[in-house]
């Protein structure tokens, strides 16, 4: 386990910033600004896996051993072997609420959705206005659920003109994968 | 092979040819230091032991002879200085590029430059980095956000050129059928006055002539 190098936090931070806004600060600066030096929060590498943290939390971890260490904190996700950074669905939960794009998808393409597929122009219930194409969103249930995260296939000024069939966006992730890919999700290998 | 007598007779005389070269060397030994001549002798005495030829005795009375002057070797050496030996550098100390050669990246790393990671640990550090990384993104979806605004104004402004050039060919199309129908309006206006009085001269001939039928019965 060990902090990121720049490079590594550039792409970390470029990825999280497709989905969120100027509120990103928040993850590493917390409002609730508190004075003490463990409170704060970090990312750790560990076994090409970034999590996120308090400090007191990454500083107890060193005590355990390299091998016997499994997991730690909030996993965002993984460097893959090329240096890129890939998010995981467990990131949900700390990217949903600095969204900078949302979309809202309707009762009935919930379930499309969480079982693996892109999100269709007849299940969009609502969408932030002015989102550019191939921009990353982030997918809500109409009772404001965080459900996942993709990439919109058309701006929404293009989006209005679609038919109802036509892909509006790409899933990349969605909190069906929790059971699909249950067996992969947390393993370090 | 059986070594033939006369070819043992003819390899003896050799070894005073031997000698004879050994002779001619010893001043180039003398050459060197007072320490080197006599570490010379010791490894010839050992050299010549190990030979154990027949030549190995007239070779020893020579040396004996030659070291008497030990006042001109302390001269010589203060009469060549420059051909002291010149410092080799080795090619890394030159830092010359090597010709022909691939060096992967990242393999050959810049001089004075640390090695190893840089990690990045402390808040303001990492805010740069975002800060960065937001402006850029910001950027990039400004300037996606312009293009597709233009894209989409450009797009508005064809719609809006084939819209008005389909109402032109449309309007033209019923400028046709109007004329055309006017100019139908008028041939049958003519007719209507024409006919009355044509009728009234025609019609007991027309009915006369008619058209001849032909029936069959």
């Amino acid at each position: 386990m060990r902090a990121l190098t720049e490079e590594e936090t550039q792409t970390l931070f470029s990825k999280l910033a497709n989905y969120t806004g100027r509120s990103l600060n928040n993850l590493i600066q917390p409002p609730s600004d508190s004075s003490k030096e463990g409170e704060r929060y970090v990312f750790r590498l560990h076994d090409s896996r970034v999590y996120y943290m308090k400090l007191s939390i990454a500083n107890l971890a060193t005590s355990i051993s390299r091998e016997n260490l499994l997991s730690l904190g909030t996993c965002l996700g993984k460097f893959t072997k090329t240096g890129k950074f890939r998010l995981h669905i467990t990131a949900l939960d700390i990217i949903a609420p600095h969204a900078r794009y949302k979309v809202w998808i309707k009762p009935n393409g919930e379930m499309p959705f969480l079982y693996g597929g892109n999100i269709v122009k007849a299940h969009i219930g609502r969408w932030s206005e002015d989102c550019p194409e191939h921009q990353g969103v982030v997918v809500f249930s109409m009772d404001d659920k965080p459900l996942g995260f993709g990439v919109t296939a058309r701006s929404t000024a293009e989006t209005r003109r679609l038919d109802p069939t036509s892909i509006t966006v790409f899933r990349q992730a969605d909190v069906g994968e929790y059971l699909r890919e249950e067996d992969t999700l947390f393993t370090t290998t | 092979m059986p070594v033939s007598p006369k070819f043992a007779s003819t390899a003896i005389p050799s070894g005073p040819n031997l000698n004879l070269g050994r002779e001619r060397m010893a001043p180039t030994r003398t050459v060197r230091s007072k320490f080197a001549a006599s570490k010379s002798e010791k490894s010839n005495g050992s050299k010549k032991s190990s030979l154990g030829s027949s030549g190995i005795k007239k070779s020893k009375p020579s040396k004996g002879a030659k070291a008497p002057p030990p006042k001109q070797q302390k001269t010589r050496p203060t009469a060549r200085p420059t051909k002291r030996k010149r410092r080799v550098y080795t090619e890394k100390e030159l830092g010359l590029p090597k010709l022909n050669t691939i060096t992967p990246v990242g393999v050959d790393l810049p001089k004075g430059k640390k090695k190893g990671k840089i990690f990045v640990d402390d808040q303001e550090s990492m805010m740069t980095i975002l800060a960065i990384v937001n402006a850029n993104k910001e950027g990039q979806i400004e300037s996606k956000m312009m293009k597709s605004r233009q894209m989409e104004e450009i797009r508005e402004a064809r719609r809006k050129e084939a819209e008005v050039r389909q109402e032109q060919r449309h309007s033209k199309l019923e400028e046709r059928k109007d004329s055309i129908r006017r100019k139908r309006n008028m041939k049958t206006e003519k007719n209507v006055t024409s006919e009355p009085l044509e009728n009234k001269e025609r019609r007991p001939q027309a009915s006369k002539s008619g058209k001849k039928r032909v029936s069959f019965a």
